[in-house]
């Protein structure tokens, strides 16, 4: 065998290897999307690096791979998940919530009011043990633990010996400790306690300087049973039934934190459409993505244009000085001169009011508040927006006018053509023959532009009165932003994965109409 | 006489640097204005200028002493991420793009149409999703998970891998076929065709694809912000962030520090690439 087949073979194993530690745990987890990830990853795999019916695929699989991982089926998952409640209180399964909602404890009526002598003391390594003298038939003595040792711990034994004529009798080795050594360790000795069999614990109630402490007990009877033949949960303190209702168990009408996740078919996107609460922001944010989109993509466009047209001339002097100094905002990483352009446009320190200053005098205004009010922001972020855009189209642009041969220009001329009817007739259209795509792309690229939304403004101000997180400045993507990760108002994945369906609907509207658009125009121009 | 000369060229020439002047004021005035206030020794933002008074690097200084705020990790977490992913990005695109431009096989054109419309689609749109998954694989393998670097690198990969291949398989189309014919005839097997002739012969596209992909990496903000929690795993877009937010005003000479340090490398590396940048994107995207 060749040195080659035998490393495909070790590499191979190693992967199966994984595979074969990571379904079984996919499967403890419920993560069944991960588990159907990885079963079709492993069948690619195996059947092109096993066999040689696929040759060519050796070549593509490994890239491929994190292709189909990372793009295609979060794809397909996102879809999947706009059709769930998935969100704050309903981020677990049915069973993983039956369990969370198993593991609560009470403590039964009859034990509440139960105060008893509690004695703190301590052994040669310092750790704490609790006597608890309840009645003469309770004088239970033992380690006191910490929740998180509690199941491990022993039981707490019966010693009535250790209580002779009302007094305790400190058993060998110990040492009692005092009142205010206990305040001393209160917070310590909060966290523990003493367990005296497998539903009940006694705890430090009150710390006593004169004599003994206080203790009182707590419960670790099982709050809720759950009916799987009633589908049902029982509160075994009050011993009501709480019936399953859609995504919640239902205690006489109160849903039970936490629900589970449950498919809802299409009610997110009639939400998005019919929810008055919904539908307002989402209207003013989309309208608001498009306008930033095409605004932004005009102005600089435009700047860009006149940039190149003015100084594409012959013979004009420091050309490719210029040149340089206009690629410089967009060699910058725009996560830098965004922010940087935050700090400018302070309203209380920035350069930019301390420049308006005089104007603000003269017209007897106040200080404009940027980025604080809608006006002021959404015109913030075009100014932002303009000034990282304008390079990249100065520089199309200049390719472009240099491609269009002069002969054209002169022959237009020679026919009586003014300069602004040789620019419209001619050197416009040639040039949207080739920059048009590149305007959709930028299109595209700003109807998503997180990074300057997001930096620069936070989507702010915010929209007073709506029920879910937005700002004046939101786009579709940074508002999605917030309905998932960071709205303050916990995570709203269903309802977030709904919204970028919409986005992923209009990118791909976007692309088809480039495709034809782009097509047609070279029909018409290309002939020329 | 001089005048009538000097209207002239103003009509002909002078009036396109008087706008053109204007344009780059506008253009480098931030810019500059956070390198000078970077050494500059001053106060706070209310009382910088363009030039200062007196130089210093006090701002530098501040900016590696606070272990709050622990700037040159995220600085060497950004390197070490863009560079692995970027690197891993360009060998698998290099496979693939050899694959779909020199073997013969059914599916190879739809195969590479999929690869383009699949990377029209920005990998962080379906954010939710990403973060979902990781949140599993977080239970699986904690190591690859939502907060790690791995995961981050694997999701970069993911995300522009496609494109990538596209363009490299553009540029290996242009080497001639003749060279690996001539090799098959000298009994040269499909790999050494691959690592001896067409991948060093690719090398300058594989150059200026890595440095795309790692300016890209290093700048991406909303991927590194939905994964990474903790401050010190944090990249410098995520981490700049936080500084700029604290106190504006107090900590500017840092705040401008912290600036020109993450921006200037990937300025320079920009600039020296700016040709092949602006044309391999221009190529791209009048093709896509």
């Amino acid at each position: 065998m060749k040195t080659s087949t035998i490393f495909r073979y070790i590499l191979l194993a190693v992967f199966n290897a994984g595979v074969f530690y990571a379904i079984p745990l996919s499967i403890a987890f419920e993560a069944w999307f991960l588990l159907s990830l990885i079963i079709l990853n492993a069948f690619l795999v195996n059947i092109v690096y096993l066999t040689d019916r696929f040759k060519p695929m050796k070549w593509i699989l490994p890239g491929m791979i994190f292709m189909i991982s990372f793009v295609v089926f979060p794809a397909i998952y996102n879809t999947y998940v706009s059709f769930t409640n998935w969100s704050t209180g309903h981020i677990l399964n049915k069973t993983q919530a039956i369990k969370v909602l198993e593991d609560r404890t009470f403590t039964p009526e009859d034990q509440k009011d139960i105060l008893f002598d509690l004695y703190v003391l301590q052994d040669q390594n310092l750790q704490f043990y609790f006597f608890a003298d309840l009645d003469e038939n309770n004088m239970f003595f033992g380690k006191a633990v910490t929740d998180e040792d509690i199941i491990t711990a022993s039981f707490a034994t019966h010693e009535p010996s250790l209580k002779k004529n009302g007094e305790l009798s400190i058993p060998d080795g110990f040492y009692l400790l005092s009142g205010k050594e206990q305040i001393a360790n209160a917070d310590a000795l909060q966290d523990l306690s003493l367990v005296i069999d497998s539903k009940t614990r006694a705890k430090l109630f009150k710390i006593s300087v004169f004599g003994a402490s206080t203790g009182s007990l707590s419960s670790t009877s099982q709050l809720y049973t759950y009916d799987s033949t009633n589908d049902a949960l029982i509160n075994n303190s009050t011993n009501t039934i709480c019936p399953a209702v859609d995504d919640n168990f239902e205690c006489n009408g109160k849903e039970i934190d936490p629900g589970w996740r449950i498919y809802v078919g299409s009610e997110n996107y009639e939400n998005l459409f019919s929810n008055q609460r919904i539908r307002g922001p989402l209207n003013i944010v989309t309208k608001w993505t498009f306008q930033f989109a095409i605004l932004t993509v005009i102005f600089s466009f435009f700047v860009g244009l006149l940039l190149s047209m003015i100084l594409n001339k012959d013979n004009l002097k420091f050309q490719r000085i210029y040149r340089s100094l206009f690629i410089l905002p967009y060699a910058i990483p725009a996560f830098v001169s965004v922010l940087v352009w935050k700090g400018l446009l302070n309203p209380d320190y920035g350069v930019i009011n301390n420049w308006f200053a005089p104007i603000y005098e003269i017209l007897e205004i106040e200080p404009i508040k940027w980025l604080k009010t809608k006006e002021s922001a959404r015109a913030a972020v075009l100014l932002v927006n303009t000034w990282l855009g304008f390079p990249y189209m100065f520089l199309i642009t200049t390719g472009a006018l240099q491609s269009i041969p002069k002969e054209l220009i002169e022959a237009a001329k020679v026919d009586g053509a003014s300069g602004i009817q040789s620019f419209w007739r001619i050197t416009f259209p040639l040039l949207m023959v080739s920059i048009s795509p590149l305007l959709i792309g930028s299109f595209a690229f700003n109807f998503n532009n997180f990074t300057l939304i997001f930096l620069l403004s936070g989507g702010g101000p915010p929209v007073i009165g709506s029920e879910v997180a937005v700002g004046w400045t939101d786009i579709l993507i940074s508002f999605t932003y917030k309905l998932a990760i960071s709205g303050g108002r916990g995570n709203m994945f269903g309802l977030a994965s709904t919204v970028t369906i919409v986005v992923f609907g209009i990118v791909l509207l976007i692309s088809a109409l480039s495709f034809r658009y782009t097509k047609r125009l070279e029909r018409i121009y290309g002939n020329i | 006489m001089e005048i009538s000369k000097f209207t002239n060229w103003f009509k002909e020439y002078g009036w396109r640097h008087l706008v053109g002047l204007m344009f780059v004021t506008f253009a480098i005035y931030p810019i500059l204005f956070v390198l000078t206030n970077s050494f500059a020794d001053f106060a706070n933002l209310t009382n910088s200028k363009l030039i200062p008074n007196s130089l210093t690097l006090k701002h530098y200084k501040l900016l590696s002493g606070d272990p709050l705020v622990p700037y040159f990790q995220w600085l060497y977490n950004t390197y070490k991420v863009a560079f692995l992913a970027a690197l891993f990005n360009v060998f698998l695109g290099t496979l693939a793009a050899f694959a779909f431009s020199r073997l013969q096989f059914r599916g190879r054109r739809a195969g590479l149409l999929t690869l383009v419309i699949v990377q029209m689609f920005p990998s962080f749109l379906a954010f939710v999703a990403i973060y979902l998954l990781f949140f599993q694989i977080s239970d699986v393998a904690p190591f690859m998970g939502l907060g790690t670097h791995f995961g981050l690198i694997l999701v970069y990969l993911g995300g522009s891998i496609g494109f990538n291949s596209w363009l490299i398989k553009g540029f290996m189309d242009t080497i001639s076929p003749s060279l690996d014919e001539a090799a098959k005839v000298d009994g040269a097997s499909e790999y050494q065709i691959f690592s001896k002739i067409i991948a060093p012969l690719s090398r300058p596209i594989l150059v200026v694809i890595f440095v795309i992909t790692f300016i890209g990496i290093y700048s991406d903000f909303i991927l590194a912000a939905i994964f990474l929690k903790d401050k010190n795993l944090w990249t410098v877009a995520v981490g700049i962030n936080t500084v700029f937010v604290d106190d504006f005003n107090a900590d500017w000479g840092v705040i401008a520090a912290s600036s020109v340090i993450a921006a200037t490398p990937i300025a320079v590396l920009f600039i020296f690439f700016q040709k092949q940048i602006t044309g391999g994107l221009t190529a791209g995207s009048v093709k896509g």
